[in-house]
């Protein structure tokens, strides 16, 4: 019996965006809960920026296995990249990496983003999309750097949240 | 004995000849209106924030107590209570304390400068109100079916008092403002069809349970409003004949039946019959409607009252009203839709000048507009909202008369040759068809009502007529053209260009082009494959798919009729589904091959498409003659879709602003 390949594929890539949104959206709900457990006098940001530390250090540990020095420092950063790059790709969205000038630098772009979308549904701010973007990543290379004895950093030069069309994460050697 | 407010004679009218039930007077309580026509209470977000009236409000009705020559004109519906939770729109003016009086009395005096009878409606927003406070209220905490909406909070006996007293209150201040009738608004999900309604009702007490039940707190409003007008003050109330809400469990015909003559019983002077709720999953006035589709209700609301009967809800034309006036099955012709795209319709009527009328085309983008926070506009009438901008309004004449080349005889150039024509321009409208109208030619063939669109062309043109416009059909503007011609201006209206994707197999024979498939000119077979998820593309979907073909739809946007307002989008998503149509969005066409085309996703997924035919829908901008016009020194404009691809609106605002400028 012959496959109809467009009927196969549709429904398997239709049920794959079906489960992103549930991502975003668990994440979500979760926050909400979060956030009347800690009541009135907790800021809802600092509730958000805890939660990507935490975030942060379990895909760092779970990012670990992947670490491969046998290609040298810029093909493990590289790697790396790579990695941080997947995490916005998993969850529907468009991300790339470029080499930057200096050899310990190189640029993580998300020009597709479904994170605002989320936030926007669940009336989170814009700006907390953002900042937790970057302390998750922060938080995942904590045990990174560690492990691999390399110090490194990241941070956000721009932010689709902030209206700024794409979102360019920096990661770089920290001298 | 019954009060004249305002004396109006139509008898050397040719209107009222040609519709004489229209323009005859009636008695609604104590008073006499001289004609059969009512510009209903319409949310405008013209306001301010803070609920006081504008001069962008007072000059926006100021236009369409003109236009009703003498009948019924109301101003939008009130919220009354400080609190804000019956405000439903961002703009909606506020009568809950005598502070708004003196910007009420603007809008009276502005509708009595037409001479005109002021119309003032009560309007707590219930369900839809609530619009900047955490939650809204009614007669039980029912979940909302719609998320744009508040939570509801249940209203205690107390709060049913305070609200009927609210009423009362801002009663008052409408009769010191200088109204001439009330009204109580009792629809689509507002406060009072909340209370009527058996979905949003589930009370046990006395304001609750069967229909006399829960029309209680509705004739306590009615009685209480009553007593405090004057006895030469009418009292409407607007109520649903058909909530449309059958999938919830909402009121059965004869139960709305039931709520018009116990409206009736309780003092109400007329009726305004509508039907249909925001949450009802039924259209009512979209452009699929057809006209007329409604005036039964009508008939059957006269079959149950002796109180005059209101209706407006897809009557965009005299002829049907004045025969059902002259049957007895209606009294009073109500428009919403049709005088924001012309408020000085019904005096065209009256006039004989019909031809001259702007339609409108039922595309509800004014709806769409007021439930996204934006002052209304309206999708073919630019001066719409701006009637306080003299600019705007009335274009004044040209500094320097100049001679004007418009390229394309679609609406954008239409629109921009009668305005600058008008402005005193000598104004040369060229085209290589031999017809006007330009894409909208093919663009009316498509289903669900898109032959309405072509109004829009047939008032152009007689505007361009008046104003003396010169047509050139049948030629085609070139570089030698431009340069015999030396015009003072070039507007170029010439369209978009239709692109095809840049891959392999794009030039293959089963590669055609939307505008020679709409027009007939372009064969397809029985699988087709539209190119292109916008307007243009779903239309065309929709007219192969009414043929029988297999239609898929593809296209770059995230979503299919991007270019499309809310309001209506839905209605196409329905139909689309209804007719097979799949659609992949975010997606290229990445090959064309003898068997079909291969999609992509924007996350890198293929999958395969068999098709016989690719109908080419997607549009780019047209920059011919961009250069040959510049390298003259010409001044040049471009509008419509020849400078960014959109829709019929972008082309006639493009059109219209340009004219008033140029």
């Amino acid at each position: 019996m012959p496959v109809d390949a467009e009927k196969e594929i549709t429904r398997l890539w239709k049920a794959l965006h079906s489960a992103q949104d549930e991502i975003g959206k668990t994440y979500y709900r979760w926050r909400q809960v979060a956030i009347e457990f800690a009541g009135d006098d907790v800021k809802p940001m600092d509730v958000a920026l805890r939660a990507a530390e935490v975030f942060g250090k379990d895909i760092g540990k779970s990012i670990l296995p992947r670490m491969n020095w046998l290609k040298g420092e810029e093909g493990f950063m590289m790697i790396l990249a790579r990695a941080l790059a997947g995490l916005w790709i998993n969850d529907g969205g468009n991300a790339n990496v470029e080499q930057g000038e200096s050899p310990g630098e190189i640029f993580i772009k998300c020009t597709r983003d479904p994170w605002p979308t989320w936030a926007k549904e669940f009336g989170v701010p814009m700006e907390e999309v953002a900042v937790c973007r970057e302390k998750m990543y922060q938080s995942i290379l904590e045990d990174v750097s560690v492990f691999m004895n390399i110090p490194l950093g990241i941070e956000l030069q721009k932010a689709i949240s902030r209206g700024q069309g794409e979102t360019v994460m920096r990661l770089y050697k920290a001298e | 004995m019954a009060k004249t407010i305002f004396e109006w004679d139509y008898s050397d009218y040719p209107g009222a000849k040609s519709y004489p039930h229209l323009f005859k007077p009636i008695q609604i309580g104590n008073i006499i209106v001289p004609n059969r026509i009512k510009y209903t209470a319409t949310e405008e977000n013209l306001n301010g924030l803070d609920g006081f009236v504008t001069d962008q409000g007072v000059a926006y009705l100021r236009e369409r107590a003109k236009g009703v020559v003498g009948g019924l004109c109301f101003m939008q519906g009130v919220y009354m209570d400080e609190a804000r939770m019956g405000q439903g729109y961002v703009g909606q003016a506020a009568a809950w304390d005598d502070k708004f009086v003196p910007g009420l009395k603007r809008l009276a005096e502005a509708i009595h400068d037409g001479r005109a009878v002021a119309g003032i409606q009560l309007m707590d927003c219930g369900r839809v109100g609530a619009v900047d406070v955490e939650y809204g209220h009614g007669p039980s905490a029912v979940p909302q079916r719609l998320r744009i909406f508040r939570e509801m909070r249940e209203m205690s006996k107390d709060d049913i008092k305070e609200m009927i007293q609210q009423h009362v209150d801002a009663a008052k201040r409408g009769v010191e403002a200088g109204f001439d009738v009330m009204e109580i608004s009792g629809i689509v999900g507002y406060l009072v069809s909340n209370f009527i309604s058996s979905y949003t009702n589930r009370r046990a007490d006395e304001y609750g349970g069967d229909i006399r039940g829960r029309m209680q707190a509705v004739v306590e409003l009615i009685q209480g409003v009553r007593a405090v007008i004057p006895d030469d003050m009418p009292l409407g109330i607007r109520l649903c004949s058909e909530e449309l809400l059958d999938d919830v469990r909402g009121n059965t015909p004869e139960e709305s039946m039931e709520s018009y003559k116990i409206a009736e019983e309780a003092g109400a002077d007329y009726i305004s019959c509508t039907l249909g709720w925001q949450e009802s999953i039924y259209p009512v006035i979209s452009r699929d409607i057809p006209m007329g589709n409604w005036i039964h209700l009508a008939k059957r609301a006269k079959e149950h009252v002796s109180i005059p009967i209101s209706m407006a809800y897809r009557l965009f034309k005299p002829e049907l009203p004045n025969e059902k006036i002259a049957a007895g099955e209606l009294d009073i012709w109500e428009m919403c839709r049709p005088m924001i795209a012309d408020p000085l319709m019904p005096k065209k009527v009256l006039e004989g000048r019909e031809e001259e009328i702007r339609h409108c085309v039922a595309c509800n983008l004014c709806l769409a507009r007021l439930f996204r926070d934006a002052p209304m506009t309206c999708y073919i009438n630019p001066i719409c909202a701006h009637e306080a901008n003299p600019e705007f309004a009335d274009p004044p004449p040209a500094e320097e008369e100049k001679e004007i080349m418009i390229v394309g005889a679609g609406p954008a150039g239409l629109e921009c040759a009668y305005v600058a024509a008008q402005r005193g321009h000598e104004v040369h409208v060229y085209d290589k068809r031999q017809e006007i109208g330009g894409t909208l030619n093919e663009a009316r063939n498509a289903p669900y009502g898109d032959d309405e669109l072509w109004t829009c062309v047939e008032y152009q043109k007689v505007m361009c007529e008046k104003a003396g416009v010169q047509f050139h059909l049948g030629t085609e503007v070139t570089e030698d053209l431009i340069e015999d011609e030396m015009p003072d201006s070039v507007v170029l209206a010439t369209g978009p260009l239709y692109s095809k994707p840049e891959v392999s197999g794009a030039d293959s024979d089963k590669v055609v082009y939307l505008l020679d498939v709409m027009a007939g000119k372009a064969e397809t077979g029985e699988r087709v494959v539209v190119w292109g998820n916008r307007k243009p593309g779903i239309g065309c979907a929709l007219h192969l798919a009414k043929q029988g073909k297999k239609v898929t739809l593809v296209g770059r946007d995230k979503t299919a009729g991007f270019d499309v307002n809310p309001s209506f989008k839905w209605r196409y998503m329905i139909y689309m589904r209804q007719n097979g149509i799949v659609a992949y969005n975010d997606c290229e066409i990445v090959e064309v091959s003898d068997e079909g085309v291969v999609v992509e996703t924007y996350d890198g997924y293929r999958w395969p498409i068999s098709c016989d035919t690719i109908v080419i829908a997607d549009r780019a901008p047209n920059e011919n003659l961009k250069n040959a016009v510049q390298s003259e020194g010409i001044e040049l404009f471009v509008v419509g879709d020849a400078l960014i691809p959109r829709n019929l609106s972008s082309a006639v605002h493009d059109g219209y602003r340009i004219g008033m400028r140029i």
